[in-house]
Parts: structure tokens; C-alpha cells; sequence
């Protein structure tokens, strides 16, 4: 494989004998590639344990749909599915790039063979280049030199004859479709770089943007996509709360999708007038190189501990390291026109790279070589691009064109600083005595920060994500709005002017209607104009479609798509902005009274068989089920309906006791209708108190739907909640468990029904003496007594050999004043030895007693809570804006790319 | 002065905020000395779990919080108090990443945790006395 590709790049360029070489040559590596696939997938199918790629990613259990996720969960799996939509994009390219091809099938080619370097997996001397999925379990680097890897008959040992199986969270149909999305993305990010590099080879600088737009809006709307999806995954199967976290993953994913827009954008202006083309040609290559980065970020272990799910590092880093420099290195070097600045520039990278390879000084050699290529580009702007033509006017479409896509390029630069902390960290090992002292001496915080290599990602990220990225966000919107209304090469302000006169006249009432229905505050301002900015934004284009394009479909596809991307933000916006924790403080229980920690609870502690109001329903915890590895705990969810209370039915209000003078619908206040309705009563049992419900104005009304969150028993990954998520029109409901008892009763019903036993969570045992007490952490438990009880019924039913023994327990309610109940658990004693037991029940506490061990005054006493779980609930409103956007986004971005395809 | 000369000063000063910014937000990881020695100042510490001693979580009390011990590189140890609930698998985790403050009883008190899972070669070194034994 590796030698079929390396002809190509020797072949391409010269004459037509040797173009058809590498033509024949990337053919064949394209059989092999699909041959490479083709085998692992058989492998995965046949659980081929002996692999340690089947082994680490599949087992026996595993549903057939999720093989495909199994392929690229690992490393080596991963790159083979980017290399192969290489292939596949470069096949087409074969077909269709007619004089361009050999120029940009070499750069193709070129980033194949470092891609199979990955894939490889051979050593050269110590060194390890890349990683092979066919590694043997044997030969796996970190089995080597154990005992059994000698052993003839080790795949019979029980380790090896089922694999570990995929991690639980992949296993979701968004992690189907998810990575072959985002990777044909990435792959696609690569045409235009190939088009950029080939269009300098060949001195013509305009020439490739024609041909590069298409594959830059596809690539925009496929990477779109997959990134989105990825948000819908993590929206539905993680448990973060939410569908974009900025993470360091999602971030190196979002980059470049950010700087391929700029790109594009910028392609659509100097196709018309050259005027920017050096941010053009910078933008397009910076994006592969993004990808590049981004890749290297993920894979090589360097964000370590920064992020949630970044891959183990698997000694990939420095191969990956110096893919991105030799890469950087092209780019940089074939923007100068000169040939001689090229090889000049060239020959002192790869100078510096021996150095720093040799005497062991790599980061100062990558620093250095950063420095010369701010120079050399610096040069090359100077030599190549820099024009003395007229500027453009100031109200036409190029130049706003032009501003917006610098904003994009801003806020990608923001992300990425962001995001490479742990970079930076390695960068700046060896200047670390440097800023120290600098920040002695002149007591700046920042540079002594900078001399600690402890720098850490903002701790919180979200939060300085979202400061950053709102303003950026609210001037792109509104350059989204506007900047369609100019047109080319004139001045256009008044007509700009008039055509978005009723826009914003609309916008800003849909805006003031909405901050009004979501509750918006002054110092929510930057969120309230990004709310304005994106309405109008929407509004805008929508008017464009209407009165510019007058409905014509075929040219509308900028216009749907700029639509989605402004609904994207704003549901965005509203979703994450307007969120709201509907579990929150809502038990029948006044939370205050139990604990101060309880005031900023964000979860709801929901006992099996209780219902309990949470926001504006009722939730009933009815069961625990097993379903598969999953275990599933049921949740019913009812309306909120007012209580009826009828004529003489007691309740507790406040510590006393009240019986109903008539039949009534409660109101929303108790004492302002308690001289009506409700009769304190004078005298009455204390045990009528303690026992008599509280006084609540809403009961559960009608069944309205079930939701089941679950959690996903994985003995080896470790076991994982998923949430559950109910859909409206305006709003979701999403739930999952943050606490829950997995342990489930052996005899479970055939139908996965949970029986009673485990109704109850684990026992506490406290040992005690008669007199003593415990404090539970609902209950405060007094021992009043141990004793036999000897009454003749019992004595005559057991006979001798049986002794009963009894504790006298008097319990109070920690958090209620003054509310006692009483218990008495028993255990039966066979010639010494216990042997069975009566457990104590007190219902309102939702507490069991048991005596488990009695010895003269000595006891044992086990406590045990009604099974419960601690569930947090959020409403995410709006969150189908979001959605609506992301399908607009990707349909009027493919349109524009069919639009322009036919025109080619 | 050029147009373009204005946007790209405006873009450096941009970049530059940004950067300077970020660095201003970032924390530092520290050992739980530095952050015993500092209270009150945010951190985050690297550590692992001490599984020697009680993990604490008692939901109907608060559903918020979880007690441990935090073992850092250096062996130091200290009480964490985590405004979180007990995560899934909390014994089982590797090493774990805290974000807080020691507090004037030298706790420290934890805002959030990060916490790496075992990684995925520890069953190969049980298969390994395994190995041994057969």
C-alpha cells in the first residue's frame, strides 16, 4: 500500500506516462484501502478474538447494528475510515479534475502515505510508526513479554474468548452515523487544499476557487453536520445536560468548520475580484492544517487530563507532531511565488528539524520554526499578494464579505487558544525560568502564570467559552443579516437600508415579544441582543428569499442556508440561556428545614412508589426494571390538578390538626381558606398528628406520559446513566439519574420485573446496647428495650426450641418537630442462632428496622431506606429551533453546492 | 492610513485580549500543598482516591454532597467535600481531577471532578497472574 502511493507522488506533474502511473497507482492503493476495510469488518463480524482490535472493541452480546461503531471507536479504525473517504473523494477527483488532477491527486496522495504511516504499525529501530488494526492480542505492545503470549492455547483462557466490548456510551445510533460524517468532513476540507496548493504549483491564483467551492460547501455542510450530530448525541445519551459542553473534542471539530466558512466566503470574493487573495489561499490551507491539528490534539494524549473522552495517547505523538509540521511546512512554503524562497524556507525547516531531532531541543526547533514561518509568510505577502489597487468600496458585498470572515477567523483563534492550554504548556517548558523572573520583577500575574507549567483549562469553560464567543456570535448575525442586501463592487448602503427598513422593524418586535415570554433581564444584555441579532439575521434573508429573490428557488440556497445558521444560534441561545432545573426543590418536604445544602439542589430524590410534584408535574417512581444490560427505572408523569378534600378528612398543617367542614377544591393558600373550610381541632391522639397526611393544594392528575431513564450496567467500562427525554413542540424534558442502587434482586421475574425485595436500599448495621441511640439520616432511633416475649399464643405456635426476641425503638422524625412513631422489630432464635426475622415498617418515614442480632443488651440493629434514586430533571425550551436550523443549514448549503456544480 | 491597516490593528488588538484573557481565566494545577498553603484561591489538584479510607454520600441528606479522601503525588492527603453527587464507579476511578478551594478547616472544597476510569490494561495484568498460574 505504502508503495502504490508513493509513486503517485513521484509520478504526478510531469508528463502524461508518468500521470498515468500515479493514476493506476492511486487506483490500486484504492483497492487495498477498501480491502483493509473490507477485512476488519469481516473480522468484527466473525468476533475474531484473537485480534486485538475485535478484542478491545466488540464482544458476543453486542447488537449487529453497533459493529459499525466498533470499527471506529478505536484509533487505528478511525484513521482507516478518514483514509478511506480520501480514496473515495480522490476517485472522484480522478473523474472529474481533468488538467488539475495531477497537481491536486498529488497532494492527495501525499497525505495518504502519512495517513498509512498511522495505520502501519512497524518498527523502525524503537521508534513505533503508527498502529495497525490486525496486531495479534499477542503482539499488542502492552502484552508483550507476558507469560501467556507464549502459551499455544491462550485464546482458550476465559479472558479471550468473548471481547471487552464497546464502551456502553457508543452505543447509539448517533454514533453510527456520527464519525462517518464528521470524517467525510474532515476529508473533505482536504479538496480545497489540494486545489490551493495546486492552483500556486501552477501559478494560477484565481483560477481554483471555481473549482474548490463546490467541495468547500460540501465539506461545510457534511463537517456541519457530523459536528451537530455529535451534539445530538451527546444531547441523548451523555449526561452532561446538554448538547455542546466545549469540550476540548467538540472544539477541534468546530474549528475548522469555522475557518472552512471564512474560506469559502472568501473564495466567493476574490472569484470576482482578487482583492483578498492572500486570506483566501491562508484561510484554506489553515483549515486542513486545523484538521491536522485537531487530530493531534484528540489522538496523541496531549490533552490528557483536560478532557472527558480524549484518546489515550498510544506513543502517537510524535509521528503526529511532525505530520502537522511537514504540512504546515508545504503550505507555508508554496504560498511564496519565489522558487528559490521556497526551497531557501524548506531547506531551514528541515535544518532545524535534524537539529532539534539530534540534540534532543524539539519544542526551541518548533518554536523557531514557527518564527520562520511568520517570516516567510510575512515575505511572501510582501512579494506576492500585496496589491496598490484602489480599496473596495465601503458598502459592498466583498467588503463586509471580507470583515466576516475575519470575525470567523477571530473566534476560531479564540477556540483554539482556548482549547491548546496543554500545548501551550509544553511550548513554554523551556522559557519557564524566563517568565518567572520576568514576573517577579515586574509582578504581572499573568507571566508568573505563564512559568508554571500547571497552566489549566479555564475551570469555567463553559462560561468562558460562552463570554467569548456571544459577541462573536452577535456581530456574525448581524453581518448575516445585512451583508446579502449589498451587492458586488458598489456602494449600497440606502439600498441595503431599504430592503432591511421592515426587517428590523419585524425583528425587533419578535424580539421584544420574546424577551418578555422568557423573562430577559438587563443584565442579560449581551444575550438579548444576540437574540435580537439572530432574529433579525433570520428575518432578513427571509426577506431577501421573498422580495430580492422573489421565491426562486434555485439561487436561494446562501439565503436557507444563513436562515439555518441564525436558527442554530438561537436555539442556541434559548435553549442553553433559558434552561431551567424543574427538579428543583420540589419535595412535599419543606428542603430548608433538612439541610441548607438542599436550597441549591439541583435533583429531586424520588422514593419508589411516591409521587412527588417536580415543576409542573406530579412523578410517580413505579419500578425498576431489567432490560437487557440496561436497568431501567419507570417514571410516570401526571398533571398537576387541585386537590379535593371532603367533608371531615384530616390534615396536617403547621403542627396541628385540621378536619375539613365540607367537601372543597383546595385553593393555592391554606390559611386563606382555613376559616372557611378547615376546623383545628382541639384535642386530638398525638398519633392521629404524626400519622395524618400534610396539607398540599395539588394532587396528580390525569396520566400524561412515562419516561425511563436508565442506566447501562457495563462491568468493564463501568456503568453509565443514559437519559430519557420527552419531546414537545416548544420544549423537552430531559431526566437522568445522578444516584441510583443497581443492585437487583437474583430472582427477577422473567418480564424483568423487579420483585419487592429489592424495594428497599442496602442495610446499615449499627451495633447497639438497649438504652442507646442512633441518628439515621432521616430518623433519630431510640432503643428503648430489648426483650422475649413469652405470651402463651407464641410459646404454643414455635414450641421450645424457638426464642422471640423483641426491641422496643422509638423513632422521631429528624426534620418534623416533635413527630414520633414506634417499632418493634423481632428476631427468632433457634437453639442460639438466629434464624429468621420481622422487619419494622414505619411507612411515613420510609425507613425499615430489623433486628438482626440479639446477645443480652447487645443488638443489632439494621436500618434501611425505601429504595430511592436522585434524578435531575431540565427543560431545555426551544431546543427544535436548533434542530429546524441544523436540517435548514445542511439543505440550502447542498443547494448552493448543486447550484454550483451546475454552473460549472 | 489604509482601511486594511485599521482592520488589522483592530484584529491584533482582538487577538491579543483574547489571548491575554485566556491565560487570565485559565487555572493552575497545583499539589495540595501549594493549595493548603493558599486558602481560599481556586485550583485544580491531580490526585487519586484513598480507598483506605469511607467514601461518604448520603443522598436524603444532601444530594449534593460526597466526602473523600484525596491522595495527591506527593502523598499528601485531605478531606475533599464534592458539591456533586457520587459518581457512578467513584471506587473504581484511576485518578481524578478536582476543581476548588481549601477552606479555612483544610478541606478542600470541590466544585467539580474530572475522573479518568481505569484504563484499559488492567484486566491484562490480572490475565497475566493468570498466566503464571496455568
Amino acid at each position: 500500500m505504502l508503495a502504490t502511493v508513493g509513486c503517485a507522488i513521484g509520478a504526478q506533474g510531469r508528463s502524461e506516462a508518468w500521470t498515468a502511473l500515479g493514476r493506476l497507482s492511486f487506483r490500486l492503493h484504492s483497492i487495498a484501502v477498501l480491502g483493509i476495510v473490507a477485512t476488519l469488518f469481516v473480522m468484527l463480524f466473525n468476533h475474531w478474538f484473537e485480534y486485538d482490535y475485535v478484542w478491545k472493541h466488540s464482544n458476543l452480546q453486542m447488537p449487529l447494528k453497533y459493529i459499525a461503531s466498533c470499527f471506529w471507536e478505536g484509533q487505528e479504525g478511525s484513521f482507516l475510515l478518514w483514509t478511506f473517504w480520501h480514496v473515495v473523494l480522490g476517485n472522484i477527483l480522478l473523474m472529474r479534475a481533468r488538467s488539475w488532477e495531477p497537481h491536486v491527486m498529488t497532494v492527495i496522495a501525499l497525505v495518504q502515505v502519512f495517513l498509512a504511516f498511522m495505520l502501519i504499525g512497524v518498527y523502525v529501530g524503537e521508534w513505533r510508526v503508527g498502529s495497525s488494526p490486525f496486531l495479534l492480542l499477542r503482539e499488542a505492545a502492552d502484552n508483550i513479554g507476558l507469560p501467556w503470549t507464549q502459551m499455544s492455547g491462550y485464546l482458550s483462557l476465559d479472558e479471550f474468548k468473548d471481547g471487552r466490548g464497546l464502551n456502553p456510551l457508543l452505543q447509539n445510533y448517533w454514533m453510527v452515523i456520527h464519525p462517518p460524517t464528521l470524517f467525510l468532513g474532515f476529508a473533505a476540507t482536504l479538496v480545497p487544499f489540494a486545489y490551493a496548493i495546486a492552483g500556486l504549483w501552477r501559478q494560477e491564483r484565481t483560477e481554483w476557487m471555481k473549482l474548490a467551492l463546490p467541495w468547500t460547501f460540501f465539506g461545510v455542510m457534511v463537517l456541519g453536520t457530523g459536528i451537530l450530530m455529535g451534539g445530538a448525541w451527546a444531547y441523548e445519551a451523555l449526561s452532561f445536560g446538554g448538547f455542546w459542553a466545549w469540550d476540548p473534542v467538540e472544539n477541534a471539530s468546530l474549528v475548522p468548520w469555522i475557518t472552512l466558512v471564512a474560506a469559502g466566503h472568501l473564495m466567493l470574493v476574490n472569484k470576482r475580484k482578487p482583492s483578498s487573495l492572500f486570506s483566501a489561499f491562508c484561510l484554506t490551507l489553515v483549515t486542513f492544517i486545523l484538521v491536522l491539528y485537531s487530530t493531534f490534539l484528540t489522538r496523541s494524549g496531549v490533552l490528557g487530563d483536560t478532557s472527558v473522552h480524549s484518546f489515550t495517547g498510544d506513543g502517537m505523538l510524535p509521528a503526529l507532531v511532525r505530520f502537522l509540521l511537514i504540512f504546515i511546512g508545504i503550505a507555508a512554503a508554496m504560498l511564496h511565488p519565489e522558487r528559490k524562497q521556497r526551497a531557501l524556507y524548506l531547506g531551514l525547516s528541515l535544518a532545524l528539524l535534524i537539529i532539534g531531532l539530534a540534540f534532543a531541543i524539539e519544542v526551541e526547533a518548533i518554536l523557531l520554526f514557527g518564527l520562520l514561518t511568520a517570516l516567510h509568510l510575512f515575505q511572501a505577502y510582501r512579494k506576492g499578494f500585496s496589491s496598490k489597487d484602489p480599496e473596495e468600496a465601503l458598502w459592498s458585498r466583498e467588503f463586509w464579505l471580507f470583515i466576516a470572515s475575519l470575525v470567523l477567523l477571530l473566534s476560531a483563534a479564540q477556540i483554539t487558544f482556548s482549547t491548546s492550554i496543554p500545548v501551550t504548556n509544553l511550548m513554554l517548558a523551556p522559557f519557564k525560568q524566563i517568565f518567572a523572573s520576568l514576573g517577579e520583577r515586574t509582578g504581572w500575574e499573568f507571566l508568573s502564570k505563564l512559568s508554571n507549567d500547571g497552566l489549566a483549562p479555564p475551570s469555567e469553560a463553559i462560561a468562558h467559552y460562552n463570554r467569548w464567543q456571544t459577541p462573536f456570535a452577535i456581530i456574525i448575525s448581524l453581518l448575516v443579516a445585512f451583508t446579502i442586501h449589498l451587492r458586488w463592487k458598489q456602494d449600497g448602503l440606502k439600498r441595503m437600508l431599504r430592503q432591511i427598513a421592515v426587517s428590523i422593524i419585524i425583528s425587533a418586535l419578535i424580539a421584544g415579544i420574546s424577551f418578555a415570554l422568557l423573562g430577559y433581564e438587563a443584565h442579560e444584555l449581551q444575550q438579548a441582543m444576540l437574540l435580537f441579532t439572530t432574529v433579525f439575521a433570520f428575518v432578513a434573508n427571509a426577506a431577501y428569499f421573498g422580495t430580492v429573490l422573489k421565491g426562486r428557488l434555485k439561487s436561494a440556497g446562501p439565503t436557507v442556508a444563513h436562515m439555518g445558521f441564525a436558527l442554530v444560534l438561537l436555539g442556541a441561545l434559548i435553549s442553553t440561556g433559558r434552561k431551567e432545573e424543574a427538579s428543583t426543590n420540589t419535595r412535599s418536604m419543606d428542603l430548608r428545614l433538612l439541610n441548607e445544602g438542599f436550597n441549591n439542589s439541583k435533583e429531586i430524590l424520588l422514593y419508589r412508589g411516591d409521587t412527588t410534584r417536580m415543576g409542573g408535574f406530579y412523578v410517580h417512581y413505579a419500578q425498576k426494571r431489567a432490560d437487557g444490560a440496561n436497568l431501567k427505572y419507570e417514571m410516570e408523569y401526571f398533571a398537576v390538578a387541585p386537590r379535593r378534600y371532603g367533608q371531615d378528612d384530616t390534615v396536617r398543617f403547621g403542627g396541628t390538626l385540621f378536619r375539613a367542614r365540607a367537601d372543597h377544591e383546595a385553593g393555592p393558600e391554606f390559611l386563606a381558606q382555613q376559616p372557611q373550610f378547615w376546623e383545628a381541632l382541639e384535642r386530638y391522639n398525638k398519633r392521629d398528628l404524626w400519622h395524618a397526611r400534610p396539607w398540599s393544594p395539588t394532587m396528580p392528575g390525569e396520566k400524561l406520559f412515562d419516561l425511563a431513564p436508565v442506566i447501562q450496567l457495563n462491568k468493564r467500562m463501568g456503568n453509565v446513566p443514559e437519559p430519557s427525554t420527552r419531546h414537545w413542540l416548544t420544549h423537552d424534558l430531559y431526566t437522568h439519574l445522578r444516584y441510583a442502587e443497581m443492585a437487583l434482586d437474583p430472582d427477577t421475574l422473567p418480564d424483568g420485573t423487579v420483585t419487592a425485595d429489592d424495594a428497599w436500599m442496602p442495610n446499615r448495621r449499627y451495633e447497639k446496647q438497649a438504652g442507646d441511640s442512633i441518628v439515621t439520616p432521616t430518623s433519630l432511633v431510640i432503643i428503648d428495650s430489648v426483650y422475649t416475649i413469652q405470651d402463651s399464643a407464641t410459646k404454643a405456635m414455635l414450641g421450645d426450641r424457638f426464642t422471640v426476641r423483641a426491641a422496643a425503638l422509638r423513632i422521631r422524625d429528624l426534620y418534623e418537630p416533635d413527630r414520633w412513631f414506634e417499632a418493634r422489630p423481632l428476631v427468632i432464635y433457634a437453639d442460639g442462632q438466629p434464624v429468621m426475622g420481622k422487619a419494622a415498617e414505619v411507612d411515613a418515614l420510609r425507613i425499615r428496622y430489623s433486628l438482626a442480632t440479639n446477645d443480652g443488651d447487645q443488638l443489632g440493629l439494621d436500618v434501611a431506606e425505601r429504595e430511592f434514586v436522585v434524578m435531575q430533571a431540565l427543560i431545555f425550551p426551544g431546543i427544535n429551533i436548533l434542530w429546524i436550523g441544523c436540517v435548514l443549514l445542511a439543505l440550502g448549503t447542498g443547494m448552493a453546492v448543486w447550484q454550483r456544480l451546475r454552473n460549472n | 492610513m489604509k482601511r486594511s491597516h485599521i482592520i488589522a490593528l483592530v484584529i491584533i488588538a482582538v487577538a491579543m485580549a483574547a489571548f491575554i484573557a485566556t491565560l487570565a481565566d485559565s487555572s493552575t494545577f497545583v499539589d495540595l500543598t501549594e493549595a493548603k498553603a493558599r486558602p481560599g484561591k481556586e485550583f485544580k489538584v491531580k490526585g487519586y482516591l484513598d480507598k483506605s479510607a469511607p467514601v461518604e454520600y448520603e443522598p436524603i441528606v444532601n444530594a449534593n454532597l460526597t466526602t473523600f479522601t484525596l491522595v495527591d503525588d506527593q502523598g499528601e492527603k485531605c478531606l475533599v467535600r464534592l458539591a456533586k453527587a457520587k459518581p457512578y464507579d467513584f471506587e473504581r476511578s484511576e485518578s481524578i481531577v478536582l476543581t476548588g478551594s481549601v477552606n479555612a478547616r483544610g478541606e478542600f472544597e470541590a466544585r467539580d471532578m474530572l475522573m479518568k476510569c481505569p484504563s484499559k490494561y488492567n484486566e491484562m495484568q490480572g490475565v497475566d497472574a493468570l498466566g503464571v498460574e496455568g
